[in-house]
């Protein structure tokens, strides 16, 4: 009896640490999270549209039925990432993810330059790198440093009624994901 | 020898399935985790960003979302109404009072999934800030009903349980530290169909 007491217990801490490691490494192997959706339906550097009208990849609570948004997947171990669009939107705003899909930053087109969408993400060793020799394009872009190497990037566009929805639309396939 | 194999059978047993049960069964059920509630409304300011806690990151991995940032804006989601009754799309829902200051807000209604509600008639159930009819005190009243209501409508449709989700754009409410100062509207319900 007391044997069968004591793998009771024994049970019982194992849970706990069976508890603590499924809880730990669940964001790491989920196959649902924003990454593994997106990158069933695209490759690195495409942007697919995650809202809005003409959605090819619905991220239903991620986007406001008001709004539509592309997503691109990259890997800064292939270089710095590049995104810009052209055009001018009632509002506009984007943000940077991790692997996990955890928000690293964020800003819209009032707290950047000019409210274009201009930026550039990278690594702290690449903001060294990149410090050295500004490249023409990167003069006007906002930096984005990043300590990751996976990660998503969202521009999301507010669309104010449906008559925005072919100027927001073809701004939203301008932006441009690309690796230099 | 059997008793020995019984024994370690018992504890791989409680061991693996009850870790396993127990995260299942917080990840389904501590909803409130993190969680800010002002008047019925409820935000998740710290989901979806490294500061969240060990549970919430759990949870979000495997709803598949991307939420927004502090620079972009916050969600509120309000299930219940004033009284504390389960929201329904049956019924008529008069959502009053003042929104706390954002460069613009969107309110919808949606089903549990946080999928917007079907269309009535031609418009989702979806309004924005610019779009308002205000009354004098720059204070709103929006009417949500099945049926067609002067003012500001916002048509529902369907039936079964439904939730509001208020989300203010470009707002200083949405650093964690502030948000605890906002007020938002009440949800007060009218009447219901059935």
């Amino acid at each position: 009896m007391t044997r069968f007491a004591h793998a009771l217990l024994l049970g019982v801490v194992g849970a706990g640490i069976v508890h603590i490691a499924v809880l730990m490494l669940l964001p790491y192997y989920t196959e649902r999270d924003a990454w593994s959706l997106l990158s069933r339906s695209s490759g690195y550097y495409e942007t697919t549209r995650i809202g809005g009208s003409g959605a090819t990849t619905p991220l239903v609570r991620s986007v406001d039925p008001l709004f539509s948004a592309v997503a691109c997947r990259f890997d800064l171990a292939d270089g710095v990432l590049h995104v810009d669009a052209e055009g001018t939107v009632p509002f506009w705003s984007m943000s940077v993810y991790d692997r996990n899909g955890q928000n690293i930053y964020s800003f819209n087109d009032r707290t950047a330059p000019d409210g274009q969408v201009n930026f550039v993400v990278l690594t702290p060793v690449q903001t060294i790198e990149v410090r050295k020799t500004l490249p023409e394009s990167f003069v006007e872009s906002v930096f984005v440093e990043a300590d990751l190497s996976e990660g998503i990037v969202v521009v999301r566009a507010f669309v104010p009624d449906p008559t925005w929805s072919s100027a927001i639309d073809s701004f939203l396939s301008g932006v441009a994901c690309t690796p230099n | 020898m059997i008793r020995a194999i019984f024994l370690t059978a018992v504890v791989l047993a409680i061991s693996i399935g009850g870790g396993a049960a127990s995260v299942w069964l917080a990840l389904s059920a501590s909803e409130g985790i993190g969680a800010v509630v002002i008047s019925g409304w409820t935000a998740f300011p710290d989901v979806g960003t490294p500061h969240a806690d060990t549970y919430s990151k759990a949870r979000f991995a495997r709803e598949g979302g991307l939420s927004l940032g502090r620079a972009e804006g916050i969600t509120f989601v309000a299930q219940q109404d004033t009284s504390g009754n389960r929201l329904r799309r049956r019924c008529t829902y008069q959502i009053e009072g003042e929104i706390p200051s954002a460069r613009f807000w969107t309110l919808y209604a949606a089903d549990d999934q946080r999928v917007v509600l079907p269309p009535t008639v031609r418009r989702i159930p979806a309004l924005h800030s610019q779009e308002m009819l205000r009354t004098v005190d720059g204070a709103i009243s929006i009417t949500a009903s099945p049926h067609p209501a002067p003012g500001n409508w916002l048509g529902l449709s369907g039936s079964g349980p439904m939730q509001f989700v208020l989300t203010l754009y470009d707002t200083p409410a949405a650093t964690s530290s502030r948000v605890f100062e906002i007020s938002l509207p009440q949800v007060l319900r009218v009447g219901c169909d059935d």
